[in-house]
C-alpha cells in the first residue's frame, strides 16, 4: 500500500533514515519523489571512489517499485515490455523499457522475476496508471510496494565479501542479473546481482522492518572491507560510466514531453536489443515496425571527447558548423581516463562522414571561457571490468 | 492471389454485414457468413410477439437506407417493395392538436403561415447541410496525418465538399455543428411543438438531450437517407422489416455469399504471429479465412473475440472507451382493435405517429437518462405496422410498435427490477395519448437496451453500435486509426455501424467496407 500521509509531512524518510541521516556529514539531500536522501554523504569524488576500489552503499527506497501477480503475468510483462520476457527465467532480473502507442520510451527500469506469477518492476517514474490501462483482459493484480519495501545498493569490488561476511551463503554463485530469497533474522530479503555501477555489485529488496538491522549488519562486517555510503551525486557518475541511461535526463519521459519530437524511441536510444519485434504484439509494436520500415530520427551514441572538460549539455556540430545533436549527461571518467558523454545526433550527421565537435563551455576564475573539441564514438562501454560478470564473483 | 480464392468470413448477419459479403461476393471473393440468430437481418427484422402477433425486431421503418446500395444490389429485383412510403409524421399533443408534417410542409396545431414558413426554412436548410454528410458517407474517411494519395484525395474531397455547398451553407455547417438542436430550432422556429417534434429525430437511438451539443450532427445523420428516392422520408417494407433483410440476404446469396445461420462465433483464430487464420465458432468448429470481417460493434469484436491479449494496450484502453450506452426501448403491443390516438384521424393512423409536446418535455426526459432514472414523460415512436401488412395480425386485431426514448442502459435500480414499472409507465403515457388503448392490449413487451444487448449481441444495446458524436465521427469513428475499417490485425476488417458513417439502416459502412477490403486485398 501506498502511504497516504504525505501531506503531513512533505517528504518521507526512508527505513534508513536513522543511519543515512548520521553519515551524513554535508546534510545534503536531495528529494526524490517523496522521499529524501542524501545527494552527497562528505565528499562526492570519494564516495565515487569507494564504489569502484571498496564498497559503497546506496539508499534507493525512493525508487518505483511495482508488484505485478497472477495467472497471467508473464502474458501480461510481455506485452507491456518490447523485449521478449519469455527469456527472463524466474529468479532472473531483465532490464525493460516499455513504450507508449506511438513507439515513444516511456520509462526504463529492471524487471525482477521473483518467483512462479509474480514479478516486480522497478523504475524512476510511477507507473500504476499504465500498468492498470493494460491489465485489462489479463489476470493480474497490480499493486505499487514503494513504500512497503527498503532496498539498498551495495556495489563495488568487495560487495561479495561483506554479504558472504553477514552469512548470506552461496551469494559468490550468483550470476549478473540473478536473484536468491534469503531469510534474515526472521525477515525475507531478496539479493540480486544487479546495481547501476558497472562493476561487481547487489542490490537488496527487504520489509522496512528488517532495514535498520541488515544496515547496521553490512555496515559492521564491511568496515574492513572499506565500505561507505554514497549519496546520489556520485551515483550519477558510476551510471554513466556504467553505460546506463536516465529518463529526464538522457531522455524525455514520454509521457512528460511536451513537444513532438523531444521523444525517443528505443532504436533512437541504442536500445534495439530490448525490443523483439518478432513478438506478434506488444505495446508500441506498430508504431516500431513503422519506424523500422522509414528510418529512425535520432541516433544515440557515446563519445569520447578531447580534452578534460566534461560537455554537459554541449551542442555538437559537425565539420561544416550545423548542428548535429546534444550531450545528454557527461562526466571525466576516473576510471575510463577519458573526457565521456552520451549524445543524441539527428540530421544532417552522417554516420562515419561526418565529424562531431562538441561546444563546451567550463569556468575559470569565475570566466567562462569556450572550447570545440571533437568527439570520436565509442562502442564498448567506458567501464567494465571482468570481476562484474565473473562467477563465482571474486572474494577480498 | 486471385480474389477467387481468397477466403473471407463475415461475422453477424445484420444488414451492413448482409451489404458487405454482397459486394465482396461481386468482386470475386469467396465469401461466408455466420450468423448467431435462427435469421439474418439482425436488429432489422420481424419476430413473433405471441402467437399470431408479429411485430418489426427493432427497428420499424425504413428511413436513411442508401439509393445507390439499393439500385446496386437490385433489392427491387431481390424482393424489396414498400407497403408504405413517404409517410407523414403526425405529433401528438394531449391536448389533442396534432401536427402533421409532410416532407417540407406542415399543418395542424393552429400554426400560422409565418410558422409554416419557418419549418420550410429550417428543413430545405437541413437538407442542404445534411447533404455535406451524405458525401462524405460514401467512402472510407482519410487517414490523418497519411501521407498516402488516398487518403490526401480523401481529405481533399471532404474539404471540397464543404466548400462547394457554397458560402452561405459553409458558414451555416460551421455556425451549427458543433452546438445543440435546441438553438437552432430557436433560432428558426417559435412554435415550442413544433420544435419538440423536430428535435425528436436528433434525439432517437441516442443519448443526448436537445441542449446537449452534437445533437446537430444526429439530426443530420438521420436526414441522410432517401428511402424509395425521397431525401428524409420514411417507408415501411412490405411483408414487414424482415423483407429488407431478406432481399439483402437474396442479393448476397444471389452474389454467390455462402449464409450460416445459428453459428455464434466464439472468436477470431489467429496465427502465432498475429494473422487471420479464420473463426472459431461455438459449436467448436474452425472455418479457414484469409479475410475476417466483422460486423457486430467494435467492442464486442475485439474484447470478445479477438481478446485483449492479442492488441496493443492503447487499443484495448480505446476500445473499451467507446461511449456505448444503449438509451433507447422498444414497445411492442398486441392489439385487440385499431386504438384511436387524441386528434389523429383514423385515416392517418399508419403513418409515424410521435410524442414530443415540446423541447423542455424532451430536456426533462434526458435529465432522468443523466442520472439513471427513466422519467414517466417519455418520447415515444409510434408505429401501427398491422395497418400496412395485415399478415402480421390476425383479422380486426393490430400490432404497435414504438421507439422509447431516453430509458437508460444503466438504469440504477437495474432492468431486471425495472422492466415492469416501466412498462406499465409506457402504456399509462400511451393511455394518455390514446384514451381506451390499454383495454386492447392482448399482450405487451418492453425490450429495454440490456434485452437487446442480450437478444441482438450488441454492447449497450446501442443501435448505433456506438454514440454518434463528433468525438466518435468520420475518422475518429469507431476509434482512430481504425475508421478506414482496417483494424491492427491483418485482414481484420471492420463493417458495421459502429464504423464510419454508424448507424440506421443505411448499409453504408458495409459497403465502404467492402470497397476498402477490395482495393486493399486484390
Amino acid at each position: 500500500m501506498l502511504r497516504q500521509d504525505h501531506y503531513k509531512t512533505s517528504v518521507y524518510k526512508t527505513p534508513f533514515h536513522e543511519r543515512t541521516s548520521e553519515l551524513n556529514i554535508l546534510n545534503e539531500w536531495s528529494r526524490w519523489k517523496d522521499y529524501t536522501v542524501p545527494t552527497s554523504y562528505f565528499r562526492t569524488d570519494l564516495e565515487y571512489f569507494s564504489v569502484r576500489n571498496t564498497t559503497g552503499v546506496i539508499d534507493y527506497t525512493p525508487m518505483v517499485k511495482q508488484k505485478i501477480t497472477g495467472p497471467d503475468a508473464a502474458e501480461f510483462v510481455n506485452r507491456f515490455f518490447t523485449r521478449d520476457m519469455n527469456k527472463i527465467g524466474i529468479g532472473r532480473v531483465g532490464y525493460v523499457v516499455w513504450c507508449d502507442e506511438a513507439g515513444q520510451v516511456i520509462d526504463d527500469g529492471t524487471v525482477f522475476h521473483i518467483r512462479e506469477n509474480e514479478y516486480w518492476l522497478l523504475c524512476v517514474e510511477r507507473q500504476l496508471d499504465n500498468l492498470e490501462n493494460s491489465a485489462i483482459g489479463f489476470d493480474v493484480k497490480i499493486e505499487e510496494i514503494t513504500d512497503d519495501i527498503a532496498c539498498l545498493g551495495i556495489q563495488g569490488p568487495t560487495s561479495c565479501s561483506i554479504l558472504k561476511a553477514i552469512g548470506f551463503e552461496g551469494i559468490e554463485h550468483l550470476k549478473p542479473f540473478d536473484i536468491k530469497h534469503y531469510d534474515f533474522r526472521g525477515h525475507e530479503i531478496i539479493i540480486s546481482r544487479t546495481g547501476f555501477s558497472g562493476d561487481l555489485g547487489y542490490e537488496a529488496c527487504m520489509v522496512n522492518d528488517a532495514a535498520l538491522d541488515f544496515w547496521d549488519a553490512l555496515f559492521d562486517k564491511g568496515k574492513i572491507y572499506g565500505i561507505q555510503p554514497f549519496g546520489l551525486d556520485a551515483l550519477d557518475l558510476v551510471r554513466i560510466e556504467a553505460g546506463l541511461l536516465v529518463p529526464g535526463h538522457d531522455f524525455m519521459v514520454a509521457e512528460d514531453a511536451i513537444r513532438p519530437g523531444s521523444t525517443r524511441s528505443p532504436f533512437e536510444l541504442g536500445l534495439s536489443w530490448l525490443v523483439d519485434l518478432s513478438k506478434p504484439v506488444f505495446n508500441g509494436r506498430e508504431a516500431l515496425l513503422e519506424e523500422k520500415k522509414k528510418g529512425s530520427r535520432y541516433t544515440f551514441v557515446k563519445l569520447n571527447i578531447n580534452g578534460n572538460k566534461p560537455a554537459e549539455g554541449a551542442y555538437l556540430y559537425n565539420q561544416s558548423g550545423k548542428k548535429i545533436g546534444n550531450v545528454t549527461s557527461a562526466m571525466f571518467s576516473p576510471s575510463a581516463k577519458a573526457n565521456i558523454a552520451y549524445a543524441s545526433l539527428h540530421d544532417p550527421w552522417k554516420k562515419g562522414k561526418d565529424k562531431i565537435i562538441a561546444e563546451i563551455y567550463y569556468q575559470k576564475d569565475l570566466e567562462w571561457n569556450k572550447v570545440m573539441e571533437e568527439a570520436t564514438i565509442v562502442t564498448k562501454p567506458f567501464f567494465d571490468p571482468d570481476r562484474r560478470k565473473t562467477t563465482p564473483a571474486e572474494l577480498y | 492471389m486471385t480474389r477467387k480464392n481468397r477466403n473471407v468470413a463475415i461475422i453477424g448477419g445484420g444488414h451492413n454485414s448482409l451489404v458487405s459479403a454482397a459486394y465482396l461476393a461481386k468482386a470475386g471473393f469467396n465469401v461466408e457468413l455466420f450468423e448467431a440468430r435462427s435469421e439474418v437481418g439482425g436488429m432489422a427484422s420481424t419476430k413473433e410477439l405471441i402467437d399470431g402477433y408479429k411485430v418489426p425486431g427493432v427497428a420499424h421503418l425504413l428511413h436513411q437506407t442508401d439509393g445507390k446500395i439499393h439500385k446496386s444490389l437490385q433489392l427491387n429485383k431481390h424482393g424489396l417493395t414498400f407497403a408504405a412510403s413517404g409517410l407523414k409524421t403526425i405529433s401528438i399533443n394531449p391536448n389533442g392538436n396534432a401536427l402533421i408534417f409532410d416532407d417540407d410542409t406542415v399543418s395542424g396545431d393552429d400554426i400560422t403561415m409565418k410558422e409554416q414558413e419557418q419549418y420550410k426554412e429550417f428543413r430545405q436548410t437541413m437538407k442542404k447541410l445534411s447533404g455535406f454528410f451524405k458525401k462524405s458517407y460514401q467512402a472510407a474517411p482519410p487517414r490523418l496525418g497519411s501521407e498516402e494519395t488516398k487518403d490526401m484525395t480523401s481529405l481533399m474531397s471532404l474539404g471540397w465538399n464543404l466548400r462547394s455547398m457554397g458560402k452561405d451553407s459553409m458558414r451555416q455547417m460551421l455556425k451549427y455543428i458543433a452546438v445543440n438542436i435546441h438553438d437552432v430550432l430557436n433560432e428558426f422556429i417559435d412554435h415550442e411543438h413544433m420544435k419538440g417534434s423536430i428535435a425528436l429525430d436528433a434525439l432517437l437511438g441516442n443519448r443526448l438531450g436537445p441542449r446537449t451539443n452534437n445533437s446537430v450532427i444526429t439530426f443530420l445523420h438521420q436526414l441522410t437517407g432517401d428511402p424509395n428516392g425521397v431525401q428524409g422520408s420514411y417507408a415501411i417494407p412490405e411483408g414487414g422489416m424482415s423483407s429488407y433483410s431478406q432481399a439483402l440476404q437474396k442479393a448476397a446469396e444471389s452474389a454467390g455469399v455462402k449464409i450460416h445461420t445459428n453459428s455464434p462465433v466464439k472468436q477470431i483464430d489467429l496465427n502465432e504471429e498475429n494473422t487471420i487464420r479464420g473463426l472459431v465458432l461455438e459449436s467448436g468448429e474452425t472455418v479457414n479465412a484469409d479475410i475476417v470481417v466483422s460486423g457486430i460493434d467494435p467492442r464486442s469484436t475485439f474484447m470478445c473475440l479477438v481478446g485483449p491479449k492479442n492488441l496493443e494496450s492503447h487499443y484495448v484502453h480505446k476500445v473499451s472507451n467507446i461511449r456505448m450506452r444503449g438509451n433507447t426501448s422498444k414497445l411492442h403491443l398486441a392489439l385487440s382493435g385499431l386504438p384511436k390516438f387524441k386528434g389523429v384521424d383514423s385515416d392517418d393512423l399508419g403513418h409515424r405517429i410521435i410524442h414530443a409536446p415540446s423541447m423542455k418535455y424532451l430536456e426533462l426526459a434526458h435529465d432522468h437518462t443523466k442520472y439513471g432514472e427513466c422519467s414517466n414523460q417519455l418520447p415515444m415512436e409510434i408505429i401501427i405496422p398491422s395497418i400496412h401488412d395485415k399478415s402480421l395480425a390476425p383479422k380486426g386485431h393490430h400490432v404497435l410498435s414504438a421507439v422509447v426514448n431516453n430509458t437508460a442502459y444503466e438504469l440504477k435500480d437495474g432492468w431486471d427490477q425495472s422492466n415492469s414499472a416501466v412498462l406499465e409507465s409506457c402504456l399509462n403515457q400511451l393511455e394518455e395519448m390514446a384514451p381506451g388503448i390499454k383495454k386492447l392490449v392482448v399482450h405487451a413487451e418492453l425490450l429495454s437496451p440490456k434485452d437487446i444487448e442480450d437478444e441482438y449481441g450488441i454492447t449497450g444495446g446501442h443501435w448505433h453500435h456506438g454514440e454518434l458524436t463528433f468525438d466518435q465521427f468520420l475518422m475518429l469513428r469507431p476509434i482512430p486509426g481504425m475508421a478506414q475499417y482496417k483494424t491492427p490485425i491483418e485482414s481484420l476488417y471492420l463493417c458495421g455501424a459502429g464504423s464510419h458513417p454508424g448507424g440506421g439502416l443505411m448499409g453504408l459502412a458495409g459497403r465502404n467496407a467492402a470497397n476498402e477490403i477490395i482495393s486493399k486485398e486484390s
